[in-house]
């Protein structure tokens, strides 16, 4: 009896352990959420007193995919200016967290499984698997836009607009600049200017080959006896965006591989990477490199090593992203201040203008006018997609903009006359930490922070020298013809075809062959690919749709 | 007759699993859990003949025949990684594999317990901590301001940038592989030797049998059925552990992808960089994990054939 009342118990405990199992292991959601935090439950209550004209009487919950939001979420009770947008929309944000190491696996995941939240952040234009989602009804098209004129304004800008697909659109960009010359600020070289007066440099380069000098110079000097080496950059993939501009321009890419930009030569339509200024602008790297000019590492360099060399005496020069504003939080703020407290950093570091090329011209980095973008998913509401649509207009109006970047008049600022002046001390970080989360969502307006009266860059001086580049690079460059519905035509061969220009161009650096050879190599391996087919397939589409 | 006999060998089983079914009960919830979590999922594999649409799923998507087996075979970049993750798995094998077994003989033969115990977590040490981790530390040590270069100047050398050079790059995945592994996988070979009974050691001793002798016919008897087990299990992750993802992918960049881009690395850049066919990446998955079966059943057949138990 004794025996069996434990075989009894033992059954008991292996079911029950079998069950909780299961439960554990299958606990998954069954809405379209994704995985969630319980940080929705954190969201403040939305409010049951609307009017009954109001239209977004009906309280909604929106399930955001977004970089690190669970904990841009867990703040948002204390987020005065959050609480009013959710108030106003009558909404309630449910965080379905992604983070800048899982966003495309997560994103592509649920995309498979049917599990999209409603709104989810990703850079996936031009991939492959971008085009399926419209193609496959994964994401929906944003509906007419008449009621929402600020976001109609979006898609105004040549290559937003160049986005739609039979006539529709189905993302919202995130914004960073109102036009391709702001792409300036996304290649952006600091050099250190106090080295180079130091190795007997007097005059700020303006040509290739004066930049050189001056590397060559720094490097030679060795000034603080550091064993400085020459440029670093942040990231392998800003590569491209330096070395093209000597003469061929276009060929200048976002590093997505699907970005790439297209010339005519010789009577044809071809990759710009593949243009016969390619070569002269390989051996122009390639020389630089040998002759020590370029970081020996450059190829593992990652953002935190480059700019800790940089600012601490071990890089003549940096080729960064992210602008004025990478430049004042990356450098000044968290490494100059320490490293050369007694220094005045606008003094000793400057910012390269766009070296005049081969050509005659002074290039920059071509890219897109923004970067990621918002999709919505196929399965959500007409409705649903209302209030979101509604909620984008808002953040993009005057009104929600000044309210996210300044917070409230006559509490958080004054205006006196065309300024606006900052009340208190307070930073406006503590004061509404959610407040860059709504704005970020929609889009990024870097470009608003190239105004004196705008605090994101801290460093006066700084900003000063921001606003002043971007004035003097929207007077004193151009930007080269060229056609972006090329770039976003959809062919057969083309929507499988990427050009990873950065990695080509290390290759070509690092190689111990002749450039000329080296590049052969690897437009053998394009062709292999299907470059030919691309090239072919691309003209015949563009001369059927009169763009030849 | 022959039907006869299965009958009563069914029959019997029958009895037998009657007999103990309070442990085939107990069995029952890790059986339920393989056939839901990993038998049920393996209907993707499907998608390898499939091209995969989002909005039927795995089940509703379209049959393509063997198009992507296809591709597979004019796929230049993907037949460089199938060649590259073979040729660095084995030697990964060959390099690797005796030394843990070298470490374990020396720890057990040369050193007194407590010297053994220092040395042998000392080298068990790098095994706890991340490739993440350990490649930035390898960069640094490899870079042209670091340790590595420093020596090799202070010797007269030229400073090289190691990580990017084609014909150092294998080497070094090689290198730091033995030296991340080699205290952890020796821990097994030294538990079999601590196996063997003592009394074998004073006896070969008292009849005059030197270290290397007592190595020779003691130890490495002892030592012969591990081997040959861990040789198997080694053999059948050569095509995935063999060339460790997480090593290459922390360590390599594009001039080194000719010689360092495995099946495991191309697939992640295909899929998150470009975004390819998951179709097409499951047929990939599909050859990687036949090879491996393949691989598998032969060196079992092998380590059978000399004389020693396989895996089955």
């Amino acid at each position: 009896m004794q025996l069996k009342r434990s075989k009894l118990i033992t059954l008991v405990a292996c079911t029950t352990l079998l069950a909780s199992l299961l439960s554990a292991c299958g606990g998954g959601n069954s809405s379209n959420a994704g995985s969630t935090s319980g940080n929705a439950a954190k969201n403040s209550e939305v409010s049951s007193s609307v009017d009954s004209d109001n239209p977004y009487k009906e309280p909604m919950e929106i399930s955001i995919a977004f970089w690190d939001i669970d904990s841009e979420i867990s703040k948002i009770d204390q987020d005065p200016i959050a609480q009013e947008i959710l108030n106003k929309f009558n909404i309630k944000i449910k965080p379905v967290n992604t983070t800048w190491d899982d966003y495309a696996q997560k994103i592509q995941m649920w995309a498979s499984s049917g599990q999209l939240p409603d709104i989810f952040a990703i850079d996936a234009i031009g991939t492959q698997y971008q085009k399926k989602w419209v193609e496959q009804g994964v994401v929906k098209a944003i509906p007419d836009l008449t009621n929402y004129p600020n976001l109609a304004k979006f898609f105004e800008t040549p290559d937003i607009a160049g986005l739609s697909v039979d006539g529709k659109q189905y993302t919202v960009p995130r914004r960073m600049f109102p036009s391709v010359d702001w792409s300036a600020l996304d290649r952006m070289v600091l050099y250190r200017w106090d080295l180079a007066q130091k190795a007997g440099i007097t005059k700020e380069p303006e040509t290739w080959d004066e930049f050189k000098a001056m590397l060559d110079a720094i490097v030679k000097q060795d000034a603080e006896g550091k064993k400085i080496t020459g440029l670093t950059a942040g990231q392998v993939k800003m590569l491209g965006g330096f070395f093209w501009l000597y003469g061929n321009p276009l060929a200048t890419s976002d590093g997505s591989g699907n970005d790439f930009k297209w010339v005519k030569e010789d009577g044809k339509l071809i990759p710009a990477v593949f243009s016969k200024n390619a070569l002269p602008a390989l051996q122009n790297m390639r020389d630089m490199y040998d002759n020590n000019l370029i970081d020996p590492d450059i190829a593992l360099t990652k953002p935190d090593v480059a700019y800790d060399k940089f600012a601490s005496g071990k890089a003549a020069a940096l080729l960064a992203g992210g602008g004025y504003i990478n430049y004042d939080q990356q450098i000044y703020v968290k490494r100059w201040k320490e490293a050369y407290p007694d220094a005045e950093i606008t003094d000793s570091v400057k910012v390269l203008k766009p070296l005049i090329g081969p050509d005659g011209e002074r290039n920059h980095a071509i890219f897109k006018t923004f970067w990621s973008e918002s999709y919505f998913s196929g399965q959500i509401s007409d409705a649903k997609m209302e209030r979101i649509m509604a909620l984008y207009d808002y953040i993009l109006s005057p009104e929600g903009k000044e309210l996210l970047t300044y917070g409230k008049k006559d509490v958080d600022y004054k205006v006196e006359g065309d300024k606006k002046v900052m009340i208190g001390t307070t930073s406006l970080t503590e004061k509404y930490p959610t407040r860059m989360f709504f704005k970020n969502l929609v889009s990024y307006e870097t470009s608003d922070s190239y105004d004196m009266n705008n605090p994101t860059i801290s460093n006066e001086k700084i900003r000063k020298d921001a606003v002043e580049y971007i004035d003097w690079i929207l007077e004193n460059t151009k930007v080269p013809d060229y056609d972006i519905r090329l770039t976003y035509m959809s062919t057969a061969t083309k929507d499988k075809f990427t050009i990873l220009d950065h990695d080509d161009l290390l290759k070509v650096m690092l190689s111990k062959e002749p450039v000329d050879q080296a590049w052969e190599k690897i437009m053998k391996d394009y062709k292999a690919k299907g470059l030919d087919k691309m090239i072919d397939e691309v003209n015949a589409k563009a001369a059927e749709e009169g763009m030849n | 007759m022959a039907q006869m006999t299965n009958h009563v060998h069914k029959k019997s089983l029958w009895k037998t699993i009657l007999q103990y079914k309070y442990f085939y009960i107990m069995v029952l919830p890790i059986l339920i859990w393989y056939a839901i979590f990993s038998y049920a999922p393996m209907y993707g594999v499907t998608l390898a003949f499939k091209t995969f649409n989002y909005r039927e799923g795995i089940f509703g998507s379209p049959w393509i025949g063997l198009e992507h087996f296809q591709t597979i075979l004019t796929d230049m970049e993907l037949r460089r990684a199938f060649f590259n993750t073979i040729l660095i798995s084995i030697v990964k094998l060959v390099t690797h594999f005796p030394t843990p077994i070298i470490l374990a003989i020396v720890l057990y033969e040369f050193s007194r317990t407590v010297a053994r115990r220092v040395f042998q977590t000392i080298l068990t040490f790098p095994h706890f901590i991340s490739w993440v981790v350990l490649s930035g530390i390898i960069v640094n040590i490899m870079s042209r301001e670091g340790i590595f270069n420093q020596l090799i100047v202070m010797f007269g050398g030229e400073a090289s940038a190691l990580l990017v050079d084609e014909n150092a790059f294998r080497p070094i995945l090689y290198i730091t592989h033995i030296w991340r592994e080699i205290g952890w996988d020796s821990i097994i070979y030294l538990a079999a030797l601590s196996g063997i009974n003592p009394e074998l050691y004073e006896a070969a001793e008292m009849d005059g049998a030197n270290r290397f002798k007592r190595l020779l016919h003691i130890s490495w008897p002892g030592l012969k059925s591990t081997v040959a087990i861990l040789l198997i299990l080694n053999v059948g992750q050569l095509m995935s552990q063999g060339a460790s993802f997480d090593q290459i992918f922390n360590l390599y960049s594009s001039p080194v992808y000719s010689v360092a881009d495995t099946i495991d690395t191309y697939i992640y850049r295909t899929s998150f960089t470009t975004g390819g066919d998951f179709g097409y990446t499951t047929a990939v998955g599909i050859l990687k994990s036949i090879i491996s079966v393949v691989l598998l059943v032969t060196a079992n057949k092998i380590v059978k054939k000399l004389g020693e138990e396989g895996l089955y």
